[in-house]
Parts: structure tokens; C-alpha cells; sequence
């Protein structure tokens, strides 16, 4: 058998396999959706043109818009001042930013409530309370602190792999200053990165449900995703079913709209071989007390927008009865025994059992589709995967009921499936990410010492490539575990997920239970998040001792 | 009174995380001459000129530039308002900008309108014979042509010294020629002081009035480049300027320095041929004398086999010090 037979027999076969999940999974199910509106002979502009769902499609457009306007300047400016090494305490800054992205959305639109709401710990100690919080400003200020640590993401990463610190030197030594540096050279060059950032924030800021349905729904403030979810939750009418299906359909067609352009300009401008350095460089020394203020910046921002709800959450949980004074005299486990019923047990036994599947599932799917796409066959499935990233929850959970509801409506199968086409991006994206940073030549240089293509995957590439697995196992595995956009319009009797209950418990508006549920829920996600990151940090390559940040080169 | 130096840098101590980069590096730069900084990777020749650039803080010592101070204490005048211009070892070209436009960019900081500023720049690019260049951007460009944008945009910030980051580092032999020939030009007509930082010998010692050796942070030495390849301070700074063997002085005066030109075939001494090398203009010997291994360099191809027996004579000779095995 002349070499290279099987195993191109074998990725030809992979390829298939991959293409018919996702057909399976996405394609099937969307087309379906728009199948159902047509043959139903939906009135789609008698729907689109009510009052009720007009105003939520406006709401959700220019919350949408505002939330990106408003994350974009503060996830940019996080970036930028994260870059430089002599912030103080940079290191801690580094994670405690990230840390919005731990706490699930509805934990973070609930414990805002508990903090700056009427009867939550400012009303409480200074007897100031925000009247707004509930309503669209909330909805919106909420939504910006949850977007502004992506936006930091993706600018960070765009700007340690395009913005050399070279290029910032040179702008400097040709007589800019630091302000004109930034604005001709550094920020020039992060423009693709925060365009992205921006349609990235837009688009899944319009399938976004847990906030506005928290601190949007009791104001009455309603948008496509809470309005399908209302839609759903009564049942049993077809005209609101058939709204629901119309919403779900057009906000994917809206999100199709904003990405396909957004990708074809920007994709190429993105793609970089070098690989991003985190370490962060400054092309010339700053002013200490600048950083100082930055630094002190940055501690207020996080004290307001996380620290402070997350503590009054907690002071929430622990007080024994609404209206009593939040004093350790009155703090007491009540509510979480309550809660934590075997009702509650199984809804975390379940949550937690989906979680680890559907990380483990993906970690092989997303390494496979990150591999097949190295090949001509495999980058149509690649390319699609990657477009389910922008799919919102909400249709892709409609979409996958209308078309395996008949037999999987109410299992934690279908749930399992959603879970399955929703995150499959994030675990293909960061390994494909580590697979074109590992150098080409290493693999070479393995084969050429004589290792077979698996033992040259196995002894070089593995360990290089363990950090992404474990990373993409940890955000599948931490997104699935809070999820509650798909499986609040998903689960039935014996299917709930430890989420699911806390939202229910919510709406029951239960103060006590909903914020101990709230507390487990973020303990839930974030002491193993904490421990994955760890083990991820030490696993990852170490540099060159001695020579950080803008010194790698300077040697 | 003398004019001040270019350049003066004054006890200059650089650390990273506590790992020292520089370690009291005292150098002067006289108006118009060009100083080679020559030194193996990591011996500390770009924390140097990051240093007198203003893109780091030394954690002691002092730089002036042309009798101003502008590191020293807790002064740290920023690079924009220093009068020096650099040329990058990975060119640092903005990818967003034309050649045009990046050249451009000095005289737009300095004020110069738009118009102005490309005239300015399209005549430093005709002198550099890159004018074809102009609206391209850095990808479109080959590694020989980036430097030279590079080159022009240094050039075009009009400085008092310049800064050469080893400029010829990636690029190939013969690229590295024309580019070396125009830096060569450039200088004799701007008459600006040169910091020439380098790992290659022949770079050092054919383009500077001066060249200073750099060890792990430590000035070796410093002299006309005829100076440090002749009487290097020690075997270190010998083998960093060029070939050289260590044999023991045929008068038992001690080990001595021998550069392959300063023996040659043919004479009363003895030796035996180990290895040849054909180098084109020349050729290499290995041989084996009583006294030591020794290279010898002869015009022309080889002339004799390996094995051969052969005598020589020793031309010139380098007393080594002490301190170097």
C-alpha cells in the first residue's frame, strides 16, 4: 500500500462525517425553521408589523447598537492600558478584568438587582437606589459590563499580534508622542481587531437573553429573544408559536446580515501568523503616576460593575428575611437550604453530567474539524462551524424543536444537541488557533527523526497544543454549565438544569433562594474555572526568564 | 572649545527583572563618526540603543546627546524629543502605510503639512533610487527594499545620530551589499554621528571610525577597528573580530595571538597540513605546528594536500594577557 493511502481514505470519510453532523445539527434545523414559516403561511408582515413585536425588534436593534458603542471605548481602552508592563499590579489586572466572563449572565444581571435596585445594599446602607436598573438603561449598562471584557479579548489579541512594539518605537523615534503614536500607529493597526470586537459584541448582544429578561422583562421592556421565550413559555397557542418561529428566523437573517460582510472584510485582515504575545510591551517608558490613576481606574470600575453586586448577591443569600438589615445578626443558611433541595440536586447532577459531556464531545469535534480544514474538503464545515458562533441561542434552540421535537422535546438530548451546535465554535476556534501557531517544522523535524505521523502528533505537537484542548474543554464546559438562553426554551418535566431552576426561581420573584441559587450557580462555574486556569498556566510554554515584555528583543 | 560628543553615555546599567542587560557601559560618540557596537546576540547591543533612543529606563547612569542630558536622574526626556533617528533590525514598517507616507511621517510630526511632507519624502526616496517604490506598502516590498524605506525614513527625520539596530541582520549577502553601499553614501553627505550595532566582524571593522566590543552587558574594549583586530584586550575580543588561533611564542615568551594572515607557508618551522579550505580569493590551512594549532591564509587555491609536511614563519604575533586561556 503505497504510504498516505489510509489515512487520506480515512480524513475523506472524517470529513463526511463532520459535514452530516453539522448539516445535522445547524443546516437541518435552521431550514426547517424557515420551511415552517413558509408552509405555514405565516403572515410575516402582520407579525413583524405589531405593535408588540415591533417595539422588541427596535429594542433589540438599538440595545444591540448602544451596547456596542458604549463596550467598544471601555474594552479598548482596557486593552491598551493592560499592554503596558509597568501597570501596577498588571498581572491581577489581567484576570480580574476576565472575571465578568465567569460570572453567568443571569448571575450578573441578578446581582446587580441586589446592589443598586430599590430594597438592594446601596438603598440598604446609604438609602440611594437606582430607579432605571430595571429598564432599558439597566438592561444596557449590565449588557456593556458583560461585553466590555470580549471586546478587551479581542483587541488584546489583535493588538500583541499586529502592534510590534517596533512599530510604536519607530512611530516615537520619527518625533510622535505617545498620544499621536497611538492614534497614527497602534490604534491604526488594532482597527481591524475592534471592528470585529464590534460586530462580534452587536451580534451576540441581539441574541443576548438572560439580562434583559432579569432586569428588562418585569419593566416591560421586551426584546426578540424575551419576547420569544414569553412566546414559548405559554404554549399551546399556534399564533405565538408561529411568532416565535418568525422572530427566530429573522434574528438570524439579521445576524447573518451584520457577519457576512463584517467577515469577508475583515477576516483576511485578521489572520496573522505571528503569535500574539501576551506579555504585553511598551514601545518607551510612561509616567508612573499616570499608571497609578490608570490602575486605581481600573480597581473602581471592577469594585462598582463586579466586586459590589457579587458581595451584595452574597449579603442577599446569607440575610435571613427581606427588609431585615444586612448585618452579620441577621445572617444566617436558611436559604440555601432551602434551595438546595433533591429537586435542585438532580437539576446540578444534570447541568453539571451535560457540561462535561458536551465539553468532552466537542474538545474530539472541534480538534477534528480544526484538522480536516487543513485540507481543501474540510474548510467548508470549518468555515461553518465558525459561523455558528453568531447564531443565537434562542433560534438555534427553536430551530433544533421544530425539527427533532416530535421525538427528543423535553430530553436532555435535545438539550445536549443545542449545546452541541451552539459552543462547537468555541472549541473549534481555540484549537485551530494553537494548531497555526505550532510551528510546521517541529512536526517536520519529528518525522524527519523518524516518527510516523501519530507519534510525531503524539511527542511534539500534544503538548504544545494541551493548553487549547484544556482551554476548550474548560469555556465548553463553563458556557454549557450556566447556559440557560436554549435550555429554558428546551428543558421539560425532568429535564431542568441547575440554571433553568435559578430563573424559575426568579420569576417566582423568591429574593433569598434566587441569589443562594445565584451564589452556587457562580461558585459552580468559577472554582473550577479557577482551578483549570491555573493548571492551563502552568501547562502553557514557558518564555526566556528574565527577558519580559518589550526586552525580548531589546537583547 | 570642542564641540560636545554626539553621544555620551555615562556608566549605563540596564536590568530586566533583575537579570542585568548592561552593566556600566561608558561610551563616547564624536559629531560625524560612526561607532560599530559589536557583540554576539544577547551581549546587550539593542538595550543599549533602546537606551539612548528613549524606549527603556536604565535603573542607573547617564546619556547625553550632543551635550544635552536627556537620561540621568529622574529625567527621561521621551524619544520623540530626542534628536536621533533608528533603523530596526525587522525594518518596522507600518504595514498601513505606503513607503511614501512612512517617510513622510518625521516631517508630518514636525509640523510639515501633507503636500510638504511627501515632497520632502519622494526626494529622500529618489535619492535612495527607491522612488518606484513609493505607493507601495511594507508586504509589497522585499526585505532589501524595507530596510532602505527604513533607512529613508531615519533619514528623513534629520538627526544628529543615528541608531542601527543591526539593519543588515535579515537580510541576504548580496542585498546586504547595496544597502551597506548606500548607508556608506548617506553618511559621507549628511556628516551625522552613527551607533552601528552588529554581530558580524567584517560589517564592524569595514564601515566604523571606531568600534566597541560588547560582552554580557561589559565594554570589552574600544578602538579604531585596526586597533581591535590587531591588539585585542584579550581572546574573547579577539575571536569577536575575526579568526584567530593561540599558539605558544616560538621565543617561550608566553601564549601569543596569531590572525590567519600573519603567518604564512615557507620558512624554517615546522608543520603538518590537517585541513584545507578553499575559500575562493584565498585559501585556509589547518596546521599542526609544535607550538600549537595554527590557521594560516594564502592567495589563491590549495596548494597543498592534507598530510603534507610544510614549513612557515610567523609574521606578527599578539601577546595575549594573563586573564585570557
Amino acid at each position: 500500500m503505497p504510504p498516505g493511502t489510509a489515512p487520506i481514505g480515512g480524513r475523506a470519510g472524517a470529513t463526511v462525517a463532520m459535514g452530516v453532523l453539522l448539516a445535522a445539527l445547524v443546516v437541518f434545523p435552521v431550514l426547517r425553521l424557515g420551511a415552517v414559516v413558509w408552509t405555514e403561511g405565516a403572515d410575516v408582515a402582520g407579525i413583524l408589523g405589531s405593535p408588540g413585536v415591533l417595539t422588541a425588534v427596535r429594542n433589540t436593534v438599538v440595545l444591540a447598537a448602544a451596547v456596542t458603542v458604549a463596550a467598544l471605548p471601555i474594552g479598548v481602552g482596557t486593552a491598551l492600558v493592560l499592554r503596558r508592563p509597568d501597570l501596577p499590579g498588571r498581572a491581577f489586572w489581567q484576570i480580574a478584568v476576565l472575571l465578568p466572563v465567569l460570572v453567568p449572565d443571569f448571575v450578573l444581571g441578578y446581582s446587580w438587582t441586589q446592589a443598586y435596585a430599590r430594597a438592594g445594599f446601596t438603598d440598604a446602607v446609604l438609602g440611594l437606589h437606582w430607579a432605571g436598573l430595571l429598564g432599558p438603561a439597566g438592561v444596557w449598562l449590565v449588557l456593556v459590563v458583560n461585553a466590555a471584557p470580549l471586546v478587551y479579548l479581542v483587541v488584546a489579541v489583535g493588538l500583541a499580534a499586529r502592534a510590534e512594539p517596533d512599530l510604536e518605537r519607530a512611530a516615537r523615534a520619527s518625533g510622535a508622542g505617545s498620544a499621536t503614536a497611538l492614534l497614527t500607529v497602534t490604534l491604526r493597526l488594532a482597527l481591524p481587531a475592534v471592528a470585529a470586537a464590534g460586530v462580534l459584541v452587536f451580534v451576540l448582544t441581539l441574541g443576548t437573553f438572560a439580562i434583559p429578561q432579569v432586569l428588562g422583562a418585569p419593566a416591560g421592556f421586551d426584546t426578540v429573544t424575551t419576547r420569544i421565550y414569553a412566546d414559548l413559555s405559554l404554549g399551546g397557542d399556534p399564533a405565538l408559536f408561529l411568532e416565535a418561529v418568525t422572530l427566530a428566523l429573522l434574528l438570524v437573517l439579521v445576524a447573518a446580515a451584520c457577519v457576512a460582510p463584517a467577515d469577508a472584510l475583515l477576516g483576511p485582515r485578521l489572520r496573522s501568523t505571528r503569535p500574539a504575545d501576551a506579555q504585553g510591551t511598551a514601545a518607551a517608558p510612561g509616567r508612573r503616576d499616570v499608571r497609578r490613576a490608570q490602575a486605581l481606574g481600573l480597581a473602581g470600575y471592577l469594585a462598582l460593575t463586579l466586586a459590589l453586586p457579587l458581595a451584595a448577591l452574597l449579603l442577599s443569600s446569607v440575610t435571613r428575611a427581606l427588609g431585615v438589615p444586612p448585618t452579620p445578626g441577621n445572617w444566617g443558611l436558611d436559604h440555601f437550604r432551602s434551595v438546595l433541595t433533591p429537586r435542585t440536586g438532580e437539576a446540578l447532577g444534570r447541568s453539571v453530567g451535560l457540561a462535561v459531556v458536551t465539553a468532552t464531545l466537542l474538545v474530539v469535534l472541534g480538534g477534528l474539524v480544526a484538522v480536516l480544514e487543513r485540507r481543501r474538503g474540510g474548510r467548508t464545515t470549518a468555515t461553518l462551524v465558525t459561523l455558528t458562533l453568531v447564531l443565537p441561542g434562542t433560534t438555534l434552540a427553536v430551530a433544533l424543536l421544530i425539527a427533532y421535537g416530535r421525538w427528543l422535546s423535553g430530553t436532555l438530548i435535545l438539550i445536549l444537541l443545542a449545546y452541541l451546535a451552539k459552543l462547537w465554535a468555541f472549541a473549534h476556534r481555540s484549537i485551530a488557533g494553537a494548531l497555526d501557531r505550532l510551528p510546521p517544522d517541529e512536526l517536520r523535524a519529528a518525522r524527519a527523526g523518524g516518527a510516523g505521523p501519530i507519534t510525531a502528533v503524539r511527542t511534539v505537537a500534544l503538548r504544545p497544543l494541551a493548553p487549547a484542548l484544556l482551554g476548550a474543554w474548560l469555556v465548553c464546559f463553563l458556557t454549557a454549565l450556566h447556559e440557560v438562553t436554549m435550555s429554558s426554551l428546551l428543558y421539560g418535566a425532568g429535564s431542568e438544569t441547575l440554571a433553568v431552576v435559578v430563573l424559575n426561581s426568579q420569576e417566582l420573584g423568591r429574593i433569598g433562594p434566587t441569589a443562594a441559587l445565584s451564589v452556587v450557580l457562580f461558585l459552580l462555574v468559577a472554582v473550577p474555572a479557577l482551578i483549570l486556569w491555573w493548571v492551563i498556566g502552568r501547562l502553557a510554554p514557558r518564555r526566556a526568564a528574565g527577558l519580559p515584555g518589550g526586552a525580548t528583543r531589546a537583547a | 572649545m570642542p564641540p560636545d560628543p554626539a553621544l555620551e553615555v555615562v556608566d549605563l546599567e540596564v536590568a530586566y527583572d533583575g537579570t542585568p542587560a548592561l552593566r556600566g557601559v561608558s561610551l563616547t560618540v564624536a559629531p560625524g563618526e560612526v561607532l560599530a557596537l559589536l557583540g554576539p546576540s544577547g551581549s546587550g547591543k539593542s538595550t543599549l540603543l533602546h537606551a539612548v533612543a528613549g524606549f527603556l529606563v536604565p535603573s542607573a547612569g547617564s546619556v547625553r546627546l550632543g551635550g544635552t542630558e536627556v537620561t540621568g536622574g529622574r529625567r527621561i526626556v521621551p524619544p520623540e524629543r530626542r534628536d536621533v533617528g533608528v533603523v530596526f533590525q525587522n525594518y518596522a514598517l507600518w504595514p498601513h502605510l505606503s513607503a511614501l507616507d512612512t517617510v513622510a511621517y518625521p516631517a508630518r510630526r514636525r509640523g510639515a503639512g501633507r503636500t510638504q511632507a511627501r515632497s520632502e519624502a519622494r526626494a529622500i526616496l529618489e535619492r535612495l533610487r527607491i522612488a518606484s517604490l513609493a505607493d507601495r506598502r511594507p508586504a509589497e516590498l522585499s526585505g532589501g527594499e524595507q530596510q532602505r524605506v527604513g533607512l529613508a525614513r531615519a533619514l528623513a527625520r534629520r538627526p544628529s545620530l543615528y541608531l542601527f539596530d543591526e539593519p543588515t541582520a535579515h537580510l541576504d549577502t548580496h542585498v546586504r551589499g547595496v544597502f551597506l553601499d548606500e548607508l556608506w553614501a548617506r553618511r559621507r553627505d549628511s556628516g551625522a554621528a552613527a551607533v552601528y550595532a552588529t554581530h558580524d566582524a567584517e560589517e564592524a571593522l569595514g564601515l566604523a571610525d571606531r568600534v566597541a566590543l560588547l560582552s554580557e552587558g561589559r565594554l570589552l574594549q574600544v578602538g579604531t577597528p585596526q586597533q581591535v583586530y590587531a591588539e585585542p584586550v584579550d581572546l574573547f575580543a579577539a575571536r569577536l573580530t575575526g579568526p584567530a588561533s593561540v599558539i605558544d611564542a616560538p621565543d617561550g615568551g608566553g601564549p601569543v595571538l596569531v590572525r590567519p594572515g600573519w603567518a604564512c607557508l615557507g620558512g624554517p618551522l615546522e608543520a603538518e597540513v590537517r585541513a584545507v579550505w578553499f575559500r575562493g580569493p584565498h585559501s585556509d590551512y589547518l596546521a599542526e605546528t609544535p607550538l600549537g594549532q595554527l590557521l594560516v591564509r594564502e592567495p589563491g587555491p590549495p596548494r597543498h594536500p592534507v598530510g603534507a609536511r610544510v614549513g612557515w614563519t610567523l609574521l606578527q604575533s599578539w601577546p595575549l594577557g594573563a586573564s585570557s586561556t
